[in-house]
């Protein structure tokens, strides 16, 4: 019913933001908990990154594309799904901050965790305006 | 992950380090303990932490998503290890029913291998490391009702 509207369109980017938001904040307090462990490695997730680009890669118009009649014929540009984007979780294994092999900072795990429970806040909101919005419509 | 797999992580930090100063607390409490069941005097215990998931540490910036065993579940306790490779303190008090009876080291008492300034570093530590573990639990706390307020 809501597919190709504007709504349905933020309502999926928003829960996929959400989720990966929450899955980054799981990521962030198994970072703090192993903040003694010894040879212990941060990890963090990547996502915002891969997702502008794919949703950069739809509006991109090539100044010339070539025309592909075959299946098998190489496509000059594709443009990436943004649906496809998926959250990656990556291993920081080359630095080290304390002696003990550990490369936890603590500040920056703080920092990061604040930043992340402020966009999940601004996204909850933005969902409950699209929700308002529907109902204005509704009533 | 969900929102509560978040707060069983915070949850194991906080055990985690509540057990670490508890350990800490038994260390100053027998700071002076020169008789133990196992004989010899008291020997300070120290935690031994792992994460509870063991990461793979492959040499790679991306990890093959079916290598990937996720983001962990926290920390977890291994073994309350007593350190026998720190030395005991010596003091000489051969009146000391303990005291060493013969041997080059007659006449001394040896005293735990517990040094206070070492064990009030670690507590403070261990509280700070405690206080954000709690920080995080209540960061998810906040995010939650957050996500229960968007069908208002």
């Amino acid at each position: 019913m809501l597919e190709g509207t504007t709504f349905g369109r933020t309502m999926e980017l928003l829960q996929r933001s959400m989720d990966v938001s929450t899955m980054r904040y799981g990521v962030i307090a198994d970072n703090i908990a192993n903040a003694d462990v010894p040879n212990f490695k941060r990890s963090d997730v990547n996502f915002e990154a891969a997702l502008k680009r794919a949703i950069d890669s739809e509006r991109y118009e090539p100044r010339m594309r070539v025309t592909a009649t075959d299946p098998r014929h190489i496509v000059s540009s594709t443009s990436a799904d943004w649906r496809d984007v998926r959250p990656r979780r990556v291993l920081d294994y080359l630095s080290t901050v304390k002696n003990n092999g550990n490369n936890v900072d603590a500040e920056k795990e703080f920092m990061d965790s604040l930043t992340n429970q402020l966009r999940y806040s601004m996204m909850t909101q933005a969902a409950a305006f699209e929700f308002n919005q529907v109902s204005l419509v509704l009533r | 992950m969900g929102l509560f797999s978040t707060i069983n992580i915070a949850a194991s930090g906080m055990t985690a380090e509540r057990l670490r100063q508890d350990v800490i607390a038994d260390n100053i409490a027998n700071q002076s303990t020169t008789r133990t069941p196992e004989g010899g005097p008291f020997r300070r215990s120290r935690v031994i932490l792992r994460p509870r998931v063991e990461q793979p540490y492959f040499r790679l910036p991306f990890l093959p998503d079916q290598w990937d065993n996720g983001a962990g579940n926290g920390v977890r306790v291994v073994e309350v290890q007593k350190d026998m490779s720190t030395e005991t303190r010596l003091v000489y008090d051969p009146t000391h029913p303990d005291a060493i009876k013969s041997g080059p080291r007659a006449g001394y008492v040896e005293y735990p291998n517990v040094n206070i300034v070492t064990e009030m570093v670690d507590l403070i530590a261990a509280s700070r490391a405690y206080e954000a573990n709690a920080a995080i639990a209540n960061g998810a706390k906040a995010m939650f009702m957050k996500a229960l307020e968007i069908g208002r």
